[in-house]
């Protein structure tokens, strides 16, 4: 604690019990940080030990058994295929818009901005609905893929869909305010030194995205493992076939096998974890690098 | 002379908008679109019979009233907890910084089972309430409870940002015209955090109105009491009722756009004060 | 390599960034694009390199048309004002970039990369440096190994956008002296943007005049200081003052004061005097054409001394810079009275700018 000494005359005593200026009384603060902290136990922490308690409170073998049974390894194993799409989708879509709205001055940028939102406005349920009405059996589309014995609703591409489109904003709105910020001139340099437009993307653009691009890729990944209103309507929650992670979770609470529910529930929890400290990680990067640079 | 009507000199600028403009419309504007034709097939009457039953309206008043308490508690206590994150030191601030994060990052129906859990009338929470003939779970306060929990990220994460970036400079001049410490947070401090305190609020609000996985668990979907409108959308749509969801569904559409509006206008209003 | 610059216009939006310009520029000359802040330069200069396509005209290195031609394809170095080193790149790679994104037809060996990296270090004198980020560097260093990275590819035509705006005084001085001889001992075809004309003046072969997208004035240093084409010149470069005048059809010029309504003679038309400061006598005593006035301001700049003299026929404040050492020996103080007469004018008939 540095205090001022403004009143060279006062005694140490008088001077470490007038406040700063600038500072609120010792008291006001840890009443302030004991009233943060305990809402933020009641809504964060507690609940963070309800999951991680109810999945490990009948010892690890009940665990274990929860997670391999066959029924779960299928929500696993369909949770994985569906990232392995909608992710690099997402990642791919994120570059992409990113690099057009940074790089290039046009006509309804913010509109553009504004529609990327959207996802994050509209309800879940609101998305699975609009899927099922348009594709499914008695949807719009319905009798055509039929007749092309095409199967979405109620089957694997629906819930692909539908996690594309609840995911889809957030690779774009991690890299778009990042590029904009560094501007074209790197890019330029590049240019200017002969280099084609990949190879300057690759060389260049990349490396100076990565960061940005990793943590955009984290979240998506987190957001579409725990999808959950939207893959609710289109899914049709046919066990062992069309049953995410989350729908399993949902199938075994409302069975009262709460156990096997937080033990699935304890590896999306483990999931969310390492998506924070990725964040976190990245953001202590950033600051350090910051005050290293002004340091100089 | 000619005239050099030339490609921008960064290469891409087709490639990626073409991709862009594609993507967004066949996986976003096409398919809301059709939403909105969808429900114009309907009559206006039997429109507005599916959005105006008593039990729909009843859902949109817990689901605005929810959302909105809870976005309300989230405004103190978000504002509360981005102050504390960035004035103070304590230990563990680290941890409960990344935690913040945690109802962006967890899934929803995970948090559901474990917010039921908790304030459960046998929870480690619930059981404390449960003598006082308070009752957390299956109740709107369960439901509130929730959604509380699902906007807790935003208006922190809005406004620690700015309380970060405000210059300690304009403190010191207040404190030094003679202003106490609490006229320099009301009259110096607050006005500059409030534009990002509303968009954090707006962002809170919009989140918990379309809220669903959290909810359903903790709330037990007694019909007029406790069921929100999300949860009626589904339950029509497993009934196959399209019309009626759909109908529904526009109604929350038309909320999540004049919300999003909204919050484009409080972000131009918050960038025009930075 | 020559660079010929023919009708080049380019807008943006409403506002005329480059008007209509015409330009030539020698091979192995260093020319400075002189002018303030929205005159056109940087537009003009990033039309040279390829990074801004003009709206119509036509550049041509030698003979060649190259308006349609790509940057990457120019063969230009471009040095930016803050420098756009590549960040996550050692001094090293960002050296090598230019020669190991060729094609590997054409790219050079590893080998020769290095040899070649190492002797454009060598070259900026910044060959230690090899193994640091740009972070952990100097502006002045940056500004160095941005020059070294554009060389690196052998480029027929060098650009630099305001090189050393982002620098300090001191390292500003020394980087421009440092400039002039590396160009002396390398003789690319360069050309570069400055605000500062004492900069052009010390660094250029040539001096290029904009204002408002076109180009003002266009000369070697000593023609465009001695002989400004213009008041606009005239001002830009370096402190004036500004007197009425009479002149007459002989070339005999009569300072006046714009109070003055002395019948104008039929041999004679106004127009402004334009006096740099250091131009100026100062005179103890009256003398025939000294304009009387009085010492309000007397600063002592090292080694020069400044005055801020009230003109007493019509109350204008003139600048005068003079030898510190002079001045004493005048033995004058605030508030004295004195006379001033120009050594050397120019004088724009017309009420000038």
């Amino acid at each position: 604690m540095t205090t001022t000494n403004t009143l060279p005359l006062t005694s140490a005593a008088a001077v470490q019990d007038t406040p700063k200026a600038t500072a609120e009384p010792r008291w006001v603060k840890w009443t302030l940080v004991g009233t943060a902290l305990t809402f933020l136990t009641l809504f964060l922490i507690l609940p963070l030990m309800v999951v991680l308690y109810g999945a490990f409170e009948a010892g690890m073998q009940v665990w274990w058994q929860a997670v391999t049974e066959p029924d779960a390894l299928a929500a696993i194993r369909l949770t994985l295929f569906v990232l392995l799409i909608v992710v690099p989708l997402n990642a791919v879509f994120g570059v992409a818009i990113a690099w057009a709205i940074a790089k290039f001055e046009f006509r309804g940028k913010t509109i553009l901005i504004s529609i990327i939102d959207m996802p994050f406005a509209i309800s879940p349920v609101v998305v699975g609905l609009i899927f099922v009405i348009l594709l499914g059996s008695q949807g719009w589309f319905g009798p055509w893929l039929a007749e092309h014995d095409l199967r979405i609703i109620f089957a694997v591409p629906g819930i692909v869909i539908v996690i594309l489109f609840g995911t889809l904003p957030f690779v774009a709105r991690e890299l778009i305010p990042l590029m904009q910020q560094q501007g074209k001139e790197e890019e330029e340099a590049s240019l200017t030194l002969g280099a084609s437009g990949w190879k300057t993307f690759w060389y260049v653009t990349l490396p100076n995205i990565k960061w940005g691009l990793i943590y955009g890729v984290v979240l998506c990944n987190a957001r579409a493992m725990g999808e959950f209103g939207a893959v609710a309507i289109v899914s049709g929650r046919i066990r062992g076939e069309t049953n995410t992670m989350p729908l399993h979770i949902e199938v075994l609470y409302n069975e009262y096998m709460f156990t096997a529910a937080f033990a699935v529930s304890s590896l999306l929890t483990g999931l969310a974890l390492v998506t924070i400290v990725v964040k976190s990680w990245i953001e202590w990067k950033d600051e350090r690098k910051k005050t290293s640079s002004t340091a100089r | 002379m000619r005239t050099a009507a030339l490609k921008p000199v960064i290469p891409g600028f087709g490639l990626t908008m073409g991709f862009s403009v594609l993507y967004l419309s066949l996986l976003l504007i096409i398919p809301v679109a059709g939403l909105i034709l969808f429900t114009l097939q309907m009559s206006w009457e039997d429109f507005w019979r599916a959005v105006s039953h008593p039990q729909v309206v009843a859902s949109y008043k817990l689901s605005f009233l929810a959302s909105f308490i809870g976005a309300s508690i989230n405004a103190v206590f978000g504002t509360l907890v981005a102050w504390v994150l960035v004035r103070y030191r304590f230990p563990g601030k680290r941890i409960i910084d990344g935690l913040v994060d945690l109802p962006f990052a967890l899934p929803t129906a995970v948090a559901g089972i474990a917010l039921v859990t908790l304030y459960a009338g046998t929870g480690w929470v619930g059981q404390y309430f449960e003598p006082f003939g308070i009752r957390i779970a299956y109740s709107q306060i369960g439901v509130v409870i929730a959604l509380t929990y699902i906007g807790l990220p935003f208006v922190v994460r809005t406004v620690q940002p700015v309380l970060a970036d405000f210059e300690k400079e304009l403190e010191e001049a207040s404190a030094a015209l003679g202003a106490n410490r609490l006229t320099t947070i009301r009259r110096v401090i607050f006005p500059a955090i409030l534009p990002a305190l509303l968009t954090g609020y707006a962002l809170a609000f919009a989140r918990a109105v379309g809220e669903y996985g959290s909810v359903i668990f903790i709330s037990g979907n007694l019909p007029y009491r406790t069921e929100i409108t999300p949860l009626l959308i589904v339950a029509k749509a497993e009934q196959y009722d399209y019309h009626g969801a759909a109908a529904i569904g526009v109604v929350m559409l038309g909320a999540a756009f004049i919300l999003l509006l909204l919050i484009n206008g409080l972000q131009w209003w918050a960038s025009r004060r930075g | 390599m020559s660079i010929h610059i023919e009708g080049v216009n380019k807008r943006f939006g409403d506002f005329v960034a480059v008007d209509n310009v015409n330009l030539d520029i020698k091979t192995g000359e260093l020319t400075a694009l002189l002018g303030p802040s929205g005159s056109g330069k940087t537009t003009l200069l990033r039309i040279i390199a390829g990074l801004e396509h003009p709206d119509s005209g036509v550049i041509r290195f030698n003979s060649e048309d190259i308006t349609g031609q790509h940057v990457s394809e120019r063969g230009v170095g471009f040095v930016f004002q803050h420098y756009a080193l590549f960040k996550h790149m050692t001094v090293f790679e960002n050296v090598a970039y230019g020669l190991t994104v060729k094609p590997k037809k054409l790219r050079p060996s590893k080998a020769e990369i290095a040899k070649k990296v190492n002797k454009l270090l060598e070259l900026v004198q910044l060959d230690w440096t090899a193994d640091r980020y740009p972070s952990q560097l100097s502006g002045g260093q940056r500004q160095r190994i941005a020059l070294a990275r554009a060389l690196a590819v052998e480029p027929k035509v060098l650009l630099l956008d305001e090189p050393f705006g982002a620098l300090d005084a001191k390292v500003r001085a020394e980087l421009r002296r440092w400039l002039r001889r590396l160009h002396d001992e390398i003789h690319v075809t360069s050309v570069f943007v400055t605000h500062d004309q004492e900069e052009a003046l010390e660094v250029a072969d040539r001096i290029v005049v904009m204002n408002k997208g076109r180009i003002e004035q266009d000369g070697t240093p000593e023609q465009v200081y001695d002989n400004p084409a213009n008041p606009f010149v005239y001002e830009f470069l370096g402190n004036v003052n500004l007197f009425h005048a009479r002149v007459k059809a002989s070339g005999e010029t009569k300072f006046t004061s714009a109070s003055d309504d002395t019948a104008q003679q039929a041999d004679e038309q106004d127009g402004l005097a334009y006096v740099r400061a250091h131009e100026i006598e100062v005179l103890t005593s009256a003398e025939p054409d000294a304009l009387p006035v009085t010492l309000d301001l007397i600063t002592m700049v090292g080694p020069t001394a400044r005055l801020e003299v009230l003109n007493q026929q019509d109350g204008k404040l003139v600048h005068i810079e003079l030898p510190k050492e002079q001045f004493k020996a005048l033995n004058l103080k605030s508030g004295d009275a004195a006379w001033i007469k120009p050594k050397y004018s120019q004088v724009f008939l017309g009420e000038g700018i």
